[in-house]
């Protein structure tokens, strides 16, 4: 260990310099303003270009935009050294800034006293992030400049962009979790806007729809989880949380909902005493979950990912960006954020690397036969989102965010040399479908030499080739997997240990997707850049299906044909049409950095190397969580197997795809397909999860809207309007005069309102609210207070009244011995002379050592709750 | 409690015995056959001109509502002074402000050509 | 200065009821002003409006009013305005120190709740006269009486937010609504605009019919006509002296709650809502939607609280609050789910407001359970009326004459036709759907968690499963604005242009951001203002 090399180390002075001395003035640590700088960068390009955009021209909006994101960068370094230096060891760095005090929850209640102010921190963790964010947004703003170049909507592109980084920084420095919400929501819009920026293209506003409406169900989760923060933890922002967090130990009941399930009364006695039986789990798990779900959401998890997929429809620097970059591992990063809150849920952190593990697993299964090669590095994303979930979950959290880094670097990579690509391909074909297709590339690399080299490095990375970035945290994440599980609390009840099974399963899961892994993506690598270019015969297709449509072989992409016009050159034998060529030197520039870090990143971490400078960075914010995750026994034993495993993964999931795609020319592939035709059509139309979802869940709301719809066309429109119309045509011809149109109804409407009103306070209720102490025996019955009632009981369950008369007695008090059961019966009369009789059961059980004593199954109590609080109106 | 309600009953039953006695002795006392001028409405023995369901202008309705509506002001006026002494210069100044905004409003459904017949 | 004039009761009683007078005053001048004002001549008015030669037929005079709809939306904005700044200033002294108004309860009760509601019902009515100006000259409806009316309607408002008797409270709510009818109404020409005043009429005076009934059982039964002294007699009734009254009391309670609920547009007494909302001219719509449903709140929340404060009524067995609380999710449910299949903005606007409506009641049933319960209504009405009369207001800017925008279809690309009224319609709306940083949120935030609170997990639940529902519909706009294009040939609205509008929407953004971002202020008048506070 002591021979790790931090470079941090190295940058930081025993005596700080005059420079550093002068930033810790400038910026003091509980009022650093340049939170506040890197923040405004962004956004006052966003504005300048949004609001301005269109009059300033194309040069001038890529100098704002691109010196917004740029000087954003540099005073992100800035911050980076400051907290690199200002740290002592093992603590905790905070740099903290408040804009200003948003509001306090300060009316009265419980959770008086939280302050929610609008502000942001800086610690290890978001320091890494922002270098990201801000770094590799540099280079795609760059990448786009060019991308982007011949787009009508240029300014509102870089608008949208400017926003974005603007967004992604306010979640990743935000100091509680409202602020962090604002900016996933941020991000979440943003997102949304990019998807369907060419939204002249129904597909993309669909998609665009589809990624908003998938988010909205994770928002949900987040904001669930928040409430529930607010209520057990008493506080949201990140100190707060984590210096209360044993609060979420709490047990919560989750069931029975009140004291017992109305059906268990109609059932069997044993089976109603199993459906009654209460059922807790803690805090800290019903929080884990939902924060989960809301992860789930933004980072494209089972089952929330389908939207990944399709928001590859908007520009390929935003797929490098947002849906590969930043945005979707902010479920990652809000994990890490809260790996405290996690960690005290063995429960919730398995289920997370559960759904992490199937997740990396079914999302390669659905790669391995797409042919549009941005589908194949979208899935390829989901794929790797799980293998993060699957380090964090297993409580490796440094190993996930550690993924979450690499990642960037290679996937970015991959993402932009596939725009640089398709850039090639599309000044050829003209079609955006058909230039993403990789059956129609092959040979690139004699084009596109740049391109190809990044793409290789960037391949390697993601593969898993020895050395590059992929390969040590990926080997991390494998390797976590299997050696390491989250150990339980000192809660006894409902809590949850971790299967033995359960390492096996995770590692199984990981393992079989590096395999796939190197599988898909040797074959993306071979198709695009290897054999021969089928770019040629695409573009006599492509003028055949001009003319007349001689060549079935694209189907359905004939309808794209040639939706610009283009007049192209003529056909004849030697026709070849512009070559593809290589990108100019602001889409490589971006390649080849990019390429750099996917191959030397993995140095950050490399503990094969004992070289882990990221580790130790980021210690101190995991320091406290990661108390509770443990190493199996005899976990040294396996490390040196499980590499040579993930190598051995490599080797036979590239070997695989270099045999059949590049030897065999895809002759295996397509006889396996023809051989399990419905599967293959299965993972081509991606397990047709989509299809399910669009059956169920859109299907029941839809029909759930058409039923409202139809009840007002049919119910109100149609009987309640002829009902009416029938009795008031009996009952005289003075309204005639009224009846035009269907006010009638509307009056009906009311009349049957006032109905119901009416009939709720005309019918007596025997409500009550119960209580009951095992430990002494003493059980209370008070019945709701309703005007004008008389009450009589029978306390002694003797099935006699007390007194025959109602009284005004209201409240009964009585005790029983250890095992005894009376049954108290209530009779109500209200002021209508109506009667309600109800039964109350109690019985006290033997002392129970568990703590948490079974609650006196009262029957007919359903409602006790709410008659309690009936008790009382406070003004 | 029934007992306060007792004049409103009897006043009921009056009306309702004159009411009724009305309509009893004209049949009884009546001249039974009905010459043809008496038969027909308001036994002026004008001929009607028109369906019954003639339509007015608008302007009956527009000038029966104004005077409704300032009719209404006045019954407010006539508590009041009943009362002038005891309410004092506070219930004048009172009913002054009304009156003013009654003056508002009589000005205004002039100005805007109520009161004309003709436009 | 004087401070013994300052001091003296009449001064400080004219001080007290500042904001309902300079209604009243300002009311009638504007009358005045308009009966008396230079008449215009219509093809002028023409000519005016499309800024060509004048072209139709000689003109002739038109009505005396005409024309001149703009400077009487000024007049009436500023009169509306200085309702609410009055207020504000009477706020600041505090309506407790101001004792000389004792002298008109308990038919008027200057009292904190009171001058909150002013503020907010002339604030709401500032805006709407200020839509007004834009708005009416624009689609050719001019009617001078507009103006006036709507201050009248405000005042009523003002005056049924302060009312502590039955008497005055039947008054203040005629008063409001004889004067929306009209106003709904004002597009005489308009079949669908009278259709709407007719109907509402008719229901509007079942629904006071009913109230007054309620009333007059009250009385009957209690034989008092202010609210405190029938509250305390109702406290009071036990044993025989509750055994007859007790019916009587409680359909009363039915019969008022009916009443105010028709007012407040809940379900199943909204039925009028969307025809008459759809069928207004926009300005009334908006006015309709804030101030009119502020006001029924206002009278609700004081009628069900001072009134029916008793345990007995309160209860949750057996008293309202259950009533309310099926209000509240019958009107959140059928009218998201309406509203999400409506084709028409405005009238999915309409729809809208029938869902706000059920958040409010959410509020109002916590009242019975939780202290901050009343606080969070009133927080929510206030964020309510500036986001509500912002999006009716972005929605007039968007269309021009014989060219409104109505549909969804409208509206595309109107983003890029008129980026700011399309940013400020998003931002409306987004506050509408409650995400922050927007006044809604902090309006949704303070009413569930009041319900929290009062341990109403289930409503709150209810609600927000509501909410998400209703981002849906109000998104479903910014999609068309910003997504869309409008199909080659299909009629699309031009934006107008309008200072008065543009105005209107500026304060009604300042209102949005400034709550949504520093909340604070406001929700402290807020928990200052509760009745019993």
């Amino acid at each position: 260990m002591q021979l790790s090399t931090s470079f941090l180390a190295q940058v930081t002075p025993v005596e700080p310099s005059p420079v550093q001395a002068a930033l810790t003035q400038l910026f003091p640590a509980d009022n650093f303003v340049l939170l506040g700088v890197i923040l405004a960068l962004p956004l006052i390009g966003a504005f300048v270009n949004g609001v301005f955009g269109k009059r300033l021209g194309r040069e001038a909006v890529t100098l704002m935009a691109l010196s917004a994101v740029g000087l954003s960068f540099v005073a992100s370094l800035v911050a980076f050294f400051m907290v690199s230096s200002a740290r002592v060891g093992d603590e905790l760095v905070r740099f903290q800034w408040t804009a200003w005090e948003w509001f306090r929850l300060s009316t009265a209640g419980d959770f008086s006293q939280t302050p929610l102010n609008v502000a942001f921190s800086l610690d290890a963790l978001s320091a890494v992030m922002i270098l990201v964010i801000t770094g590799i947004g540099s280079l795609i703003h760059l990448y786009s400049s060019k991308y982007m170049e011949e787009d009508p909507g240029y300014y509102r592109f870089f608008t949208y962009l400017n926003l974005f980084i603007f967004s992604m920084l306010v979640l990743v420095l935000g100091d509680s979790l409202p602020i962090l919400f604002v900016g996933w929501e941020g991000v979440g819009l943003c997102s949304y806007l990019l998807i369907g920026f060419w939204f002249d293209k129904s597909e993309n506003a669909s998609a665009g729809k589809k990624a908003f409406i998938t988010n909205r169900i994770g928002d949900f989760g987040l904001l669930v989880a928040m409430g529930l923060l607010l209520y057990f933890v008493g506080a949201l922002d990140w100190s707060g949380i984590e210096s209360n967090k044993e609060a979420l130990l709490a047990p919560v009941k989750l069931w029975p909902i009140g004291n017992e399930v109305p059906l268990a009364r109609i059932l069997p006695e044993d089976a109603g005493k199993w459906l009654n039986q209460p059922r807790y789990v803690s805090g800290a798990t019903l929080v884990g979950l939902f924060l989960f779900l809301g992860c789930a959401g933004k980072s494209a998890q089972i089952p929330l990912y389908v939207w990944l997929p399709d928001a590859m429809a908007g520009p390929t620097p935003v797929s490098a960006l947002i849906h590969a970059a930043t945005m979707v591992t902010a479920g990652v990063y809000l994990m890490c954020r809260m790996a405290g809150v996690f960690v005290l849920s063995p429960t919730a952190m398995f289920v997370v690397a559960l759904v992490g593990g199937f997740t990396a697993l079914f999302a390669a299964t659905i790669a391995l036969v797409q042919n549009d090669i941005k589908k194949v590095l979208a899935y390829s994303t989901v794929s790797q989102l799980g293998y993060m979930f699957l380090g964090v979950g297993v409580g490796a959290f440094v190993a996930g965010f550690f993924h979450v880094l690499t990642h960037a670097f290679f996937k970015a990579c991959l993402f932009l040399g596939a725009g640089s690509v398709i850039h090639a391909m599309h000044a050829r074909i003209h079609d955006t479908d058909q230039s993403q297709d990789m059956r129609y590339m092959g040979g690139l690399r004699k084009f596109m030499p740049v391109t190809f080299l990044t793409f290789a490095a960037a391949w390697a990375a993601i593969v898993g080739f020895p050395l590059t970035s992929g390969f040590f945290s990926k080997d991390e994440i494998l390797l976590k997997a299997n050696t390491s599980f989250v150990a339980g609390t000192s809660v006894a009840q409902g809590d949850f240990t971790w299967p033995a099974w359960g390492h096996w399963v995770l590692w199984g899961l990981g393992a079989a997707a590096a395999i796939l892994t190197a599988f898909y993506m040797t074959r993306l690598f071979i198709g695009i850049f290897f054999g021969e270019f089928r770019g040629w015969t695409i573009v006599r297709g492509y003028q055949a299906a001009v003319h007349g449509h001689a060549d079935a072989g694209h189907g359905g992409h004939d309808d794209h044909a040639d939706e610009h016009g283009h007049a192209h050159e003529q056909p004849g034998p030697d026709m070849q049409g512009p070559t593809p060529h290589e990108s100019p030197w602001q889409m490589t520039l971006p390649l080849v950095v990019l390429g750099i870090l996917s191959l030397a990143g993995g140095f950050l971490s490399a503990h094969l190397f004992h070289v882990h400078p990221l580790d130790d960075f980021l210690g101190p914010v995991f320091g406290d969580a990661v108390q509770r995750v443990k190493l199996i026994k005899g976990h040294e034993t396996r490390t040196i197997p499980l590499v040579a495993f993930a190598v051995v993964a490599f080797l036979v999931g590239s070997l695989v795809a270099y045999w059949i795609y590049l030897q065999a020319k895809g002759e295996p592939a397509r006889k396996l397909a023809a051989q399990f035709p419905r599967l293959h059509s299965l993972l081509i139309d991606k397990w047709r999860v989509d299809e399910l979802y669009e059956e169920t869940i859109i299907g029941a709301v839809d029909s759930l809207a058409d039923m409202c719809v139809w009840f007002d066309k049919w119910v109100v429109d149609g009987i309640l309007a002829r009902l009416t119309t029938a009795i008031i045509s009996l009952s005289g011809t003075a309204l005639r005069q009224l009846q035009t149109g269907r006010l009638q109804t509307y009056a009906a409407a009311m009349v049957v309102g006032l109905a119901g009103v009416g009939w709720f306070l005309l019918t007596p209720r025997a409500a009550a609210h119960t209580s009951a102490d095992h430990s002494s025996g003493r059980y209370e019955i008070t019945a709701a207070p309703g005007f004008g009632y008389g009450y009589r009981w029978d306390s002694d369950g003797d099935g006699q009244w007390d007194a025959e008369d109602f009284g005004e007695q209201r409240t009964i008090a009585f005790s029983l011995q250890t095992e005894e059961t009376r049954t108290i019966r209530l009779e109500v009369r209200n002021a209508f002379g109506r009667t309600a009789e109800r039964e109350f059961t109690f019985s006290r059980p033997k002392p129970d050592k568990s703590g948490y004593v079974a609650a006196a199954t009262g029957v007919g109590a359903e409602n006790l709750k709410n008659a309690h609080e009936g008790v009382g109106m406070k003004q | 409690m029934l007992e306060t309600y007792l004049p409103l009953f009897l006043l009921f039953v009056v009306a309702l015995v004159i009411g009724g006695a009305m309509f009893t002795l004209g049949h009884f006392v009546g001249r039974k056959p009905l010459g043809p001028e008496q038969a027909m409405p308001y036994e002026c023995g004008n001929d009607t001109r028109g369906g019954r369901d003639v339509k007015l202008t608008v302007k009956f309705y527009l000038t029966a509502i104004l005077f409704v509506v300032f009719d209404i002001e006045v019954v407010f006026i006539y508590p009041w002074a009943t009362l002038f002494k005891s309410l004092g210069w506070v219930g004048f100044a009172t009913m002054s402000a009304f009156i003013v905004a009654l003056g508002v409003a009589l000005v205004y459904v002039w100005r805007k050509g109520a009161l004309e017949w003709e436009s | 200065m004087d401070t013994s004039l300052m001091s003296s009761p009449g001064v400080m009683m004219l001080f007290g009821l500042s904001p309902i007078l300079a209604l009243g005053l300002g009311g009638l001048l504007l009358m005045l002003a308009e009966a008396f004002g230079r008449p215009v001549v219509a093809h002028a008015l023409e000519a005016q409006a499309i800024g060509a030669q004048p072209a139709g037929p000689e003109g002739q005079i038109v009505d005396a009013g005409a024309g001149r709809a703009a400077e009487l939306a000024l007049g009436a904005a500023v009169i509306l305005f200085a309702g609410a700044i009055f207020s504000v200033a009477l706020w600041l002294v505090g309506p407790e120190n101001v004792t000389a108004t004792e002298r008109v309860a308990p038919y008027l009760l200057i009292d904190r709740f009171s001058v909150f509601f002013s503020f907010v019902v002339c604030l709401g009515g500032g805006i709407a006269a200020l839509l007004a100006g834009g708005y009416l000259p624009e689609h050719r409806i001019e009617r001078g009486e507009f103006f006036p009316l709507l201050v009248f309607c405000t005042l009523g408002a003002q005056a049924l937010a302060a009312a502590g008797d039955l008497l005055s409270l039947f008054v203040a709510l005629e008063t409001m609504s004889l004067g929306v009818y009209c106003l709904v109404g004002l597009r005489r020409t308009s079949v669908r605009a009278s259709e709407a005043a007719l109907k509402y009429f008719l229901l509007g005076s079942f629904a006071a019919a009913l109230m007054l009934f309620g009333a007059a059982l009250l009385y009957g039964a209690t034989g008092r006509t202010d609210l405190a002294g029938i509250g305390e007699a109702i406290a009071g009734l036990s044993g025989d002296g509750l055994e007859g009254r007790a019916a009587q009391i409680l359909i009363a309670l039915a019969l008022l709650i009916v009443g105010l609920a028709f007012k407040v547009g809940a379900v199943p007494f909204h039925m009028w809502t969307p025809d008459a909302y759809e069928g207004a001219p926009t300005p009334t719509t908006g006015f309709m939607a804030v101030a009119v449903k502020t006001a029924a709140v206002a009278v609700l929340l004081r009628v069900l609280l001072v009134v029916f404060a008793d345990e007995r009524l309160g209860s949750w067995g057996t008293g309202w609050p259950p009533v309310l609380a099926t209000i509240a999710v019958l009107s959140m449910f059928i009218a998201n789910f309406i509203a999400g299949r409506q084709e028409s903005v405005k009238r999915m606007l309409a729809y809208s407001s029938i869902a706000h409506a059920g958040y409010v009641f959410i509020g109002v049933v916590a009242t019975s359970r939780s202290v901050d319960a009343q606080a969070s209504v009133l927080f929510y009405l206030l964020t309510y009326t500036v986001s509500t009369l912002g999006a009716f207001g972005a929605l007039i800017l968007a269309g021009r004459y014989r060219a409104e925008a109505v549909s969804y279809e409208d509206l595309a690309g109107f983003g890029r036709r008129h980026p700011a009224a399309a940013l400020a319609f998003s931002f409306f709306l987004i506050s509408l759907a409650g995400v922050p940083p927007t006044a809604g949120f902090f309006g949704k935030l303070y009413v569930f968690k009041a319900a929290i609170q009062g341990e109403l997990y289930w409503l709150v639940v209810l609600g927000l499963i509501n909410s998400v529902i209703g981002a849906y519909y109000y998104l479903k706009v910014l999609v068309f604005m910003y997504m869309r294009e409008p199909k080659p040939g299909a009629p699309f609205a031009t934006p107008m242009r309008s200072g008065y509008v543009a105005t209107a929407l500026v304060i009604a953004a300042c209102f949005v951001l400034g709550l949504g971002i520093l909340p604070d202020t406001a929700l402290e008048a807020a928990v200052a203002a509760v009745l019993g506070g």
